[in-house]
């Protein structure tokens, strides 16, 4: 049972009245400080503290302390919010590392579906422009416990840049943690996604995929001769499209790159080796494959979805199930996603629960989609685990996130209190109330 | 001499001409009176004649002995050296016959049905074929209309070439029925159970037609009433005793087929894809003739690492096998034929065969796979198929030989008609030729011994060389200049031509002197062409080359043998009842005879028997089968028939795939028994089919559930209204909910009306049923009517409240409870509606948004359903979901707070209440078959894995057997890429096309399809 003993009431009090969560307020900011206490803190960075506590202020978290140690509140702050939370569980906020949240609201009708530029490449792009803060599936992932996403924009060779948000704020401003977190590359495949069994992929599509992926080599070259004349002359005039590439080119950002294949993946490596980008290898289905080469150029992956079919008759039941398990064994850094499932954001903590049953340990695939996640996405100063400096981005359950049966009773975002509530869990309200009326009659 | 006394047979069945046009000029008169002497004959598989004289006249063989002159009047042919085999027969030729006309009023409404065509009508045999198929020794050829799914009458016509009067000359022109089970892309059928619904549907209509028929031969009065005359309909009834021909792409089409025939007791022939080796048992079983293509899969592409890993073992197993087929099916007693047909070209069909004699097929088997076998199975043994006095005069005249490596077919006689192939192998003037009398040089060290090798001449007198210049010859004639000591330095000019004994011809010296001069073959060199050609047909073997028992179904993970049902106890787990007793901390379950002999506390069980096998479970929970509400696992080739709005005549138990390896996949996750259910692309969709996994099973059929309650799919709202489609705009009625309501009333009413028609006439007695005509069996209507009484459950695909509450009230007026409604994810809206009118509610426990009609859906669904006492069941819709139920049931604890054990219900108990199967599955009840699972842990737990599966008591799963397999397939893997790279694959360039019967091995029944209903358009 969590108990509370407030100083400032109202302000986690929520009074707003039975609607759908996208019809409600956007949490305050924190304006005191709030210590949690008797709580199992799962820090992610260093182990795992019983009984302890943990307070946060103006967002960020101040301490974590061990059993039995007071948190000691510097003067002059207001009145702290103490919460007893008689040991359940606290852990950082999750983080979703590839969706289209927020840009796509109901999948088969395209007029709420904002996620394709025109043309094979849109660097210009950002995620975040388009990401509607008021979108029903952004407090339905939330309710679970995932507090962070990385939106990315699709379609075409270039379709523009991700951004990395937080899943509150008034404004799609107030919910990036990062605008430009990296342009996203589709790189050409070598056979379609879905696999149909075929004596040889088709023959023809040898040379095209080759042309493209010139055509995106050739995109960041222009780029960089384009920013290389800029830099000297001024006047050579604004290109939007080069802009996009540049933060990329100089390794302030990673590029993501979309590959699944061996022969993707592979050659997608030496590309981002020849042009010295830091790439990060987005879906990674036969990562397994090119261990060597992503430990040996320290690329990572964000695996895209544990829950997949083998992709072949005759291999185990379980590959996409073991393969976090065999890509920590090889030495390669990478995290989990849910396989770009909008809708579904809110179950990425199963997907790293499966690659727990199947041989990673219970931390290592919690930091899979967290901490993991966070330092991969190159914001691990601010979010992925308990520690002070970081943002108060967390959540409190009654049991590990990866149980099915565990509940998330509490969140924050930077230290603002998040009402769990959401469309669904009002629309089950409201339809419990007419059987309340049935049975009253 | 014999011939004397024979009567001349009947001549051939006269052309499509009835009468050829006048000559112009004087008639032709060929005698055809032919005796071919001096040859080997084999007159049928495993005879043999040696020195045999045959003689033919008007066509047909009028004698064959041995060693006897040749009638006086026969033209003579020497066949010294050479043999003679019964000309072969191509049983099943795909030919192009023109599709009725369009405006033709008297057709059947769909084009696929198109009986009364005929292949006498088409194009037969092309020039082209007819050479190629002459040069391999055939003779005759049954052409089969090609398209289609009823494509109308093959026939049987000699493979001669067509002359000024006749076309061809015909055995048979109207000899089987031809059918297939073509889809029609964008139409209907276009999933192959549709065919199979299309194609049973016609056949019914024929026999109806038949009855209907005579009913008025004998009461004219009917007439009125009767269907008016039909050469669709007669053409099928008129076919109907005969055996029934079906074109299939691959082993499980065939056994398909087959049912079909069954069902109609006709006598089926199988026109095969060549890997019926993979379903062995089930085409033995079914006693059907095939005729087997010699087509043989190209080595896989391994080119690559990346191409190498893309090749599934059943793809290399089915490389190695597939040149074991014939062999594998003639040990296992099944009739077969060969045909070139499939052949990519058709010249490989020779050595092919010797690949299957490599296996181990006889020469005699081989030799009776074109030639008896063909003829008896197109009805025309009396004619052909052997040589004997009085057939067909059908010859190969061979030289080595007929599958030899080194074989020339020389002539082929068509019904007496010689077809020269290939003349002799010009070899007369090659060799040496000592020149003997009238040699005007110096003879005093012997003879010049001139020797000719191609264009090649050398002259020697003993030691010495004579120069050879401007030499210069044709097949039988040659001249050169000779200079030498021979010649005494003089130059002599050599002229000689062959004959009789030897070569003759002049020599003339420089001074003009010319003598006569002979020559005589010198001392013969072995000819070692023929002799290696003779060895290999004696180093024969009927033995397997490739021998290896093969799994089934093929591939990794298959069983060469079911697992037994041995007895076993699983004892000191926790036991999830699921039969009201909730759960058992320390329980037992005892197995026997593949039934649950008890299930309770581990210390009321009775003494087990000794010998019984004891799984420990200690620490373990044990619960029964999971059973998956949704599923479109091991369907093939069409989820949906989405042809036509209703569909109800279309049976996924047409089209159960046992192959797809999705259902191990499945038992891994505990799964035990799955409902098969038609897409949700119509209103009223197919038939639903509810298998247990049984995995491994030989018949397909086998997997069938039997006793569960026979179901079919509705549904509702978008994907019937095809508002989602982005291709094109719907032009089919219904576009809106209030239409998809508009068609189940009409259905309903005219089902309802269907049931009385055919109630009112059951009821008659045998003397007044024979006074009025019989009611037509409309499969569409029977399966609706099956449903109004309460005999057929309905799954309803459906969404949003106001369509669930539309069928609700139908069903309602018609009296009726649905089955289920599958997806429901507005039923925690109308949670009483549901109570009242249907047996459950079957969701996922938490998909959402992927299109306008469920952007209401909520996790807490199945919690608030359960809540009012609804029967909620979670299913997967998807062959990956499926395989982790237990911890989707989970999420019934997580949103709604449902009690852990009647969560794990979900998955077990309630879908097989809803499914009419809880009498035997679904709960850990004594005397229910033993459907059973065991897992690490609480399976609601994220962590519990599934240790083992079993189904009615064998274990189909265990993690212990899964990783044996696993390091088996690693080894055949190994040692297969390592054949295939030995033997250079590199594939083709080609994609497999699925469909396409010559890409049987490739596109291999192997589905993978995932999210049907889910999909916007209710799958493909």
């Amino acid at each position: 049972m969590i108990r509370f003993t407030t100083g400032v009431v109202l302000v986690l009090a929520t009074a707003a009245p039975l609607t759908a969560q996208d019809l409600l307020a956007k949490a305050a900011p924190q304006t005191g400080p709030i210590i949690l206490t008797n709580a199992t803190i799962h820090t992610v960075s260093k182990g795992i503290v019983l009984g302890g506590t943990i307070w946060f202020d103006k967002g960020k978290i101040q301490a974590v302390l061990a059993n039995g140690e007071e948190p000691k509140l510097p003067r002059g702050l207001p009145a702290p919010v103490r919460i007893d939370l008689g040991g359940k569980h606290v852990f950082p906020g999750m983080i979703s590392p590839h969706t289209q949240l927020g840009l796509i609201e109901i999948g088969m009708v395209p007029q709420s579906v904002d996620t394709n530029e025109l043309g094979e490449m849109s660097p210009e792009a950002i995620a975040m422009t388009a990401v509607n803060p008021d979108s029903a599936a952004i407090p339905v992932a939330r309710a679970n416990g995932v507090l962070a996403a990385t939106v990315f924009p699709i379609g075409g060779l270039i379709p523009g840049r991700a951004s990395i948000m937080q899943l509150d704020g008034w404004t799609n401003a107030e919910m990036a943690v990062r605008v430009n977190a990296g342009p996203v590359v589709t790189w050409p495949a070598a056979r379609s996604r879905r696999f149909r069994p075929a004596p040889t992929p088709p023959t023809e599509d040898k040379g095209r995929h080759a042309e493209q992926r010139q055509q995106i080599d050739d995109a960041f070259t222009a780029a960089k001769a384009w920013s290389n004349a800029r830099t000297v002359d001024t006047k050579v005039p604004l290109d939007i499209r080069h802009a996009a590439l540049v933060p990329a080119i100089r390794g302030e950002v990673p590029v993501f790159v979309l590959a699944n294949t061996v022969e993707q993946i592979e050659s997608a490596i030496r590309w981002g080796v020849s042009r010295k980008l830091r790439i990060i290898i987005v879906g990674g289905h036969e990562s397994r494959g090119c261990t060597a080469l992503l430990s040996q150029h320290q690329v990572p992956v964000i695996i895209d979805g544990v829950h997949r079919l083998p992709r072949r008759d005759d291999v185990g039941y379980d590959e996409a199930f073991t393969l976090p398990h065999d890509l920590r064994k090889a030495g390669v850094k990478f995290c989990i996603g849910t396989g770009s499932d909008y809708s579904n954001d809110r179950n990425l903590p199963y997907h790293a629960a499966t690659a727990a049953a199947y041989g990673l340990s219970e931390q290592e695939a919690f930091a899979a989609i967290t901490k993991d996640t966070a330092e991969i996405l190159g914001v691990g100063d601010r979010l992925g685990s308990l520690d002070v400096g970081k943002d108060a981005t967390l959540f409190i359950a009654d049991g590990h996130p990866f149980e099915l049966t565990s509940k998330i009773e509490m969140a924050f975002i930077q230290g603002r209190k998040i009402d769990l509530r959401t469309k669904q869990s009002e629309l089950a309200k409201k339809y419990r109330e007419r059987y309340r009326q049935i049975r009253g009659k | 001499m014999r011939i004397g006394k024979l009567v001349v047979l009947a001549t051939l069945v006269a052309s499509t001409i009835a009468q050829g046009p006048p000559h112009n000029g004087p008639r032709p008169v060929h005698p055809g009176w032919y005796a071919l002497q001096n040859a080997t004959v084999i007159p049928e598989p495993g005879e043999e004649l040696t020195r045999a004289t045959i003689v033919m006249r008007h066509g047909r063989i009028t004698s064959i002995e041995n060693g006897v002159a040749a009638p006086k009047g026969a033209t003579v042919i020497d066949c010294t050296g050479l043999t003679i085999y019964p000309g072969l027969i191509e049983p099943f030729f795909a030919s192009d016959v023109p599709a009725l006309d369009e405006d033709m009023t008297d057709k059947h409404w769909n084009a696929m049905v198109q009986p009364q065509r005929n292949a006498l009508d088409g194009a037969l045999v092309g020039e082209k074929e007819r050479k190629e198929l002459r040069a391999l020794g055939f003779t005759v050829v049954a052409a089969a209309p090609s398209g289609g799914i009823l494509k109308g009458s093959s026939t049987i016509i000699l493979l001669d070439e067509p002359t000024d009067t006749d076309k061809a000359r015909v055995l048979n022109p109207t000899a089987f029925p031809v059918a297939s089970l073509q889809t029609n892309r964008g139409g209907y059928p276009n999933s192959e159970m549709g065919a199979i619904a299309l194609l049973r549907q016609s056949l019914a209509d024929g026999q109806w037609y038949t009855r209907c028929q005579s009913a008025v031969a004998r009461d004219a009065s009917l007439k009125a009433n009767a269907p008016q005359a039909s050469r669709v309909l007669a053409a099928i009834s008129g076919q109907s005793a005969k055996p029934l021909w079906f074109d299939t792409t691959n082993e499980l089409q065939s056994l398909r087929c087959l049912k079909v025939a069954k069902e109609f007791r006709r006598k089926a022939v199988i026109v095969g894809s060549g890997m019926e080796f993979r379903r062995l048992a089930a085409i033995a079983n079914s006693g059907a003739p095939f005729i087997v293509p010699l087509q043989l899969p190209e080595t896989p592409d391994v080119s690559t690492a990346a191409k190498a890993d893309r090749v599934s073992l059943r793809q290399l197993q089915s490389w190695e096998q597939a040149p074991t087929n014939s062999k594998r099916l003639l040990d296992a007693g099944v009739t077969i034929a060969w045909t070139t047909t499939r052949l990519r070209k058709r010249s490989d069909f020779t050595a092919r065969v010797r690949d299957a004699k490599e296996q181990g097929v006889t020469s005699a088997q081989a030799l009776a796979a074109v030639t008896t076998t063909p003829a008896k199975l197109l009805g025309i043994d009396k004619d052909c198929g052997t040589i004997a006095v009085g057939k067909l005069a059908n010859l190969v005249v061979v030289e080595g030989s007929l599958f030899g490596k080194e074989r020339i077919v020389r002539d082929v006689w068509v019904g007496g008609r010689r077809h020269v192939v290939a003349k002799a192998k010009d070899v007369g003037l090659d060799g040496s030729w000592t020149l003997a009398s009238g040699w005007p040089g110096d003879g005093s060290n012997g003879m010049p011994i001139v020797t000719i090798d191609g264009k090649k001449i050398t002259c020697k007198l003993g030691d010495d060389e004579i120069k050879v210049g401007s030499s210069k010859r044709d097949s039988d004639s040659f001249t050169c200049q000779l200079k030498g000591k021979a010649t005494k330095d003089h130059t002599f000019w050599l002229r000689l031509h062959r004959d009789k004994n030897g070569l003759t011809g002049v020599c003339t010296q420089s001074d003009g002197r010319a003598f006569v001069i002979t020559a005589t073959r010198a001392a013969k060199q072995d000819d070692s062409n023929k002799e290696d050609d003779d060895k290999e047909e004696k180093e024969e073997t009927s033995k397997l080359a490739i021998e290896a028992s093969l799994p089934t179904p093929l591939g990794g993970y298959g069983f060469a043998e079911m697992p037994s049902q041995r007895d076993f106890a699983i004892v000191g787990g926790t036991l999830w009842t699921g039969d009201g007793r909730g759960k058992l901390r320390s329980g037992a379950v005892y197995v026997r005879r593949g039934k649950i002999a008890f299930s309770g506390p581990s210390n009321d069980m009775p003494e087990l028997p000794q010998g019984t096998v004891v799984v420990d479970a200690k620490g373990k929970h044990i619960t029964a089968g999971i059973i998956d509400c949704h599923s479109h696992t091991g369907i093939s080739r069409g989820v949906n028939e989405s042809g036509q709005a209703v569909t109800s005549e279309v049976r996924i138990q047409d089209v159960v795939n046992p192959d797809d390896v999705n259902w191990y996949r499945q038992l891994a996750g505990g799964v035990t028994a799955v409902n098969q259910l038609h897409g949700s692309a119509n209103v009223i969709g197919g038939q639903s089919n509810t298998v247990k996994v049984r995995w491994g099973v030989l018949n397909p059929e086998e997997m069938m559930l039997v006793g569960s309650a026979p179901g079919i799919k509705f549904a509702l709202g978008e994907n019937p209204r095809r508002v989602n489609r982005r291709s094109s705009a719907n032009t089919r009625y219904p576009n809106t909910r209030m239409g998809v309501e508009g068609v189940l009333r009409d259905r309903f009413a005219a089902a309802e009306a269907y049931a009385q028609e055919l109630a009112a006439y059951q009821k008659l007695s045998p003397r007044e049923r024979a006074k009025v005509l019989p009611p037509r069996v409309d499969l569409e209507l029977e399966a609706l009517a099956e449903v109004l009484a309460s005999r057929r459950r309905i799954h309803c695909h459906s969404y949003r409240q106001d369509e669930i509450f539309m069928l609700c009230g139908l069903a309602n007026e018609y009296g009726i409870k649905i089955g289920t409604f599958q997806h429901v994810l507005e039923g925690y809206k109308v949670a009483d509606a549901i109570k009242q009118s249907a047996i459950g509610a079957s969701s996922f426990s938490d998909w959402w948004a992927y299109k306008f009609e469920v952007y209401d859906a909520i996790p807490d669904n199945g919690a608030i359903l359960h809540e009012y006492g609804v029967n909620v069941s979670f299913n997967s819709d998807s062959s990956e979901h499926a395989r982790r139920l237990n911890t989707e049931a989970g999420k019934a604890v997580k949103y709604g707070g449902v009690a852990e054990h009647e969560a794990l219900h979900f998955v077990t108990r309630n879908p097989a209440i809803q499914l009419g199967i809880f009498a035997h599955t679904g709960s850990l009840t004594r005397g229910k078959d033993a459907d059973i699972a065991l897992w690490s842990s609480n399976p609601l737990r994220y962590a519990a894995r599934c240790e083992a599966t079993w189904v009615d008591g064998r274990m189909m799963f265990s993690l212990e057997r899964d990783a044996e397999l696993r390091k088996g397939i690693q080894t055949e893997r190994q040692r297969l890429l390592q054949l295939a790279l030995d033997k250079g694959g590199k594939g083709s360039g080609r994609t497999a096309k699925e469909g396409d019967p010559r890409d049987a091995y490739w596109a291999a029944e192997e589905t993978h399809i995932d999210y049907c209903c889910r999909t916007a358009v209710g799958g493909r």
